[in-house]
């Protein structure tokens, strides 16, 4: 039994000692729910999780070019494929860790109203204004966004009309602010902002699943390793499901 | 990236450039000349004001531009029923860039100013030129190197013009996508330095022939006076 305790104990102390500040490249939409997430985690292990929201692509493009992160959750498969294809991840560390929707958003104030359905005329829902999304491009959010309107036969009618952002949050602030009077969000932003009200949920098949695929870094120590473990546990599902988001299992 | 693409990424940013430089251009004359030669209470705090953008992080100056110009600003909406729209619009990304340069054009014409000698315009003054006339045909003339000096100044800034532009109308491919606009959005993505070194290499051409026109505007209305 002493011999049991003498080896928790440097286990213990072997932890404690090591702590580690575990830097996190994560999508832009994980905000407020990631920093829930890992609040809990910090104060167990000692560790310093610091984390640096942004567009997946400019957080691959980052890693890429040598970034110092251990730990990077994409808001789509692409960019998640993209680090690994470059052998920048740890093999057989990347797991499907969270699902979203995607919704139309309109200022809190206004009374716009939009049935999303196919066919359905969003360029007359504008007005004179543009639609906010994230750039459609390279950015999950704006290419969620891009096929669901294609898909629903509406992307043509807008796509002179957008007002693409450098992440999904940019977007939701120019709907926020009032400046654009729709845009095209993941549904838990537009749970975390009191400025926007959702005007419709887009149907699921209208684009691909949005899926937040976690993967470990080249360079991970083992504070990565149990970050990645507690990001995906039971303990942490209910924070996820608070903020909105499913948890694929 | 096509042609086509390329080609609008520089149309607006020369439209962007021209419209802001030609719209400030006058204020910044009356500024310089207020600045140099005018004796009115506030001056210090005017001087300071005019520098401002100068020296503010871009970013403060295009948010500030987002809260008075934005749709629901409290000038913004004053002039939108006016149809006058700077939200989004190239006319809001003129705005921003002519409010980044004026303080360097506002410099350079000032010291020209402050160097033209006095004794001409007192001399013009005795043989009857009102003070416009005198204006308009001494100072003006003799001042030009540093009109010329500081519209190019500010017109480079205008096309570098980033932080206050981003914040303020976005990034819009065709309205609001000037050329650092449009190199930052391929930085941020994977496999697409080609067309950032691309737009890079097109924006250094386009500096060295501002640079360039400047030069040549300069000489050609001076021709060295004989005792310098």
């Amino acid at each position: 039994m002493r011999r049991i305790l003498a080896l928790f104990a440097c286990v213990a102390a072997a932890t404690l000692a090591r702590a580690d500040t575990i830097t996190v490249f994560a999508a832009a939409s994980l905000g407020e729910a990631l920093e829930a997430v890992v609040k809990p985690f910090e104060a167990a292990t000692g560790h310093r999780v610091v984390v640096s929201y942004a567009g997946s692509n400019a957080l691959a493009r980052q890693i890429e070019a040598g970034a110092p992160a251990t730990l990077f959750i994409s808001a789509d498969v692409d960019w998640a494929d993209h680090v690994e294809q470059r052998g920048l991840a740890v093999p057989g560390t990347r797991r499907d860790l969270l699902g979203n929707d995607l919704v139309l958003v309109a200022p809190a104030a206004s009374n716009a109203s939009v049935r999303i359905a196919p066919g359905f005329d969003l360029a007359h829902a504008l007005g004179d204004g543009r639609l906010a999304l994230a750039n459609p491009d390279a950015v999950p959010a704006g290419k969620y966004a891009k096929a669901a309107l294609v898909s629903l036969g509406a992307w043509a009618g807008v796509e002179k009309r957008i007002a693409p952002a450098e992440n999904v949050r940019a977007a939701l602030a120019l709907v926020s602010r009032g400046e654009a009077p729709l845009g095209i969000v993941y549904r838990t932003d537009a749970m975390a902002d009191k400025g926007v009200r959702v005007v419709g949920l887009f149907p699921e098949a209208s684009h691909p699943a949005i899926v937040y695929p976690m993967v470990e870094l080249r360079g991970a120590t083992p504070a990565t390793h149990a970050l990645a473990a507690h990001l995906g546990s039971p303990a942490a599902r209910a924070t996820w499901q608070r903020f909105g988001f499913r948890v694929i299992e | 990236m096509t042609g086509r693409d390329e080609r609008e990424i520089i149309a607006v940013s020369l439209k962007v450039a021209l419209w802001g430089v030609a719209w400030s251009l006058p204020l910044a004359v009356a500024t310089a000349l207020a600045l140099a030669r005018g004796r009115f209470f506030g001056k210090t705090l005017f001087d300071a004001a005019v520098h401002l953008p100068l020296v503010l992080p871009p970013v403060v100056v295009g948010f500030a531009l987002l809260a008075l110009f934005g749709r629901r600003g409290p000038i913004g909406s004053l002039l939108e029923p006016l149809g006058i729209v700077f939200a989004f619009r190239w006319t809001g990304a003129a705005l921003a860039a002519a409010i980044m340069g004026f303080p360097l054009m506002v410099r350079a014409i000032r010291l020209a100013i402050d160097a033209v000698d006095r004794r001409l315009e007192v001399a013009a003054r005795t043989l009857g030129a009102g003070r416009a006339r005198v204006f308009f045909t001494v100072t003006l003339p003799l001042a030009w190197p540093g009109v010329v000096t500081g519209a190019l100044l500010a017109f480079a800034r205008a096309l570098g013009e980033f932080g206050a532009t981003i914040t303020f109308v976005s990034n819009i491919p065709g309205e609001t996508q000037t050329l650092p606009l449009a190199i930052y959005t391929f930085t941020q993505t994977p496999g697409q330095d080609g067309e950032a070194v691309h737009l890079s290499i097109l924006s250094v051409l386009l500096s060295l022939g501002a640079l360039a026109l400047s030069e040549w505007l300069v000489r050609r209305r001076l021709p060295r006076p004989a005792h310098a």
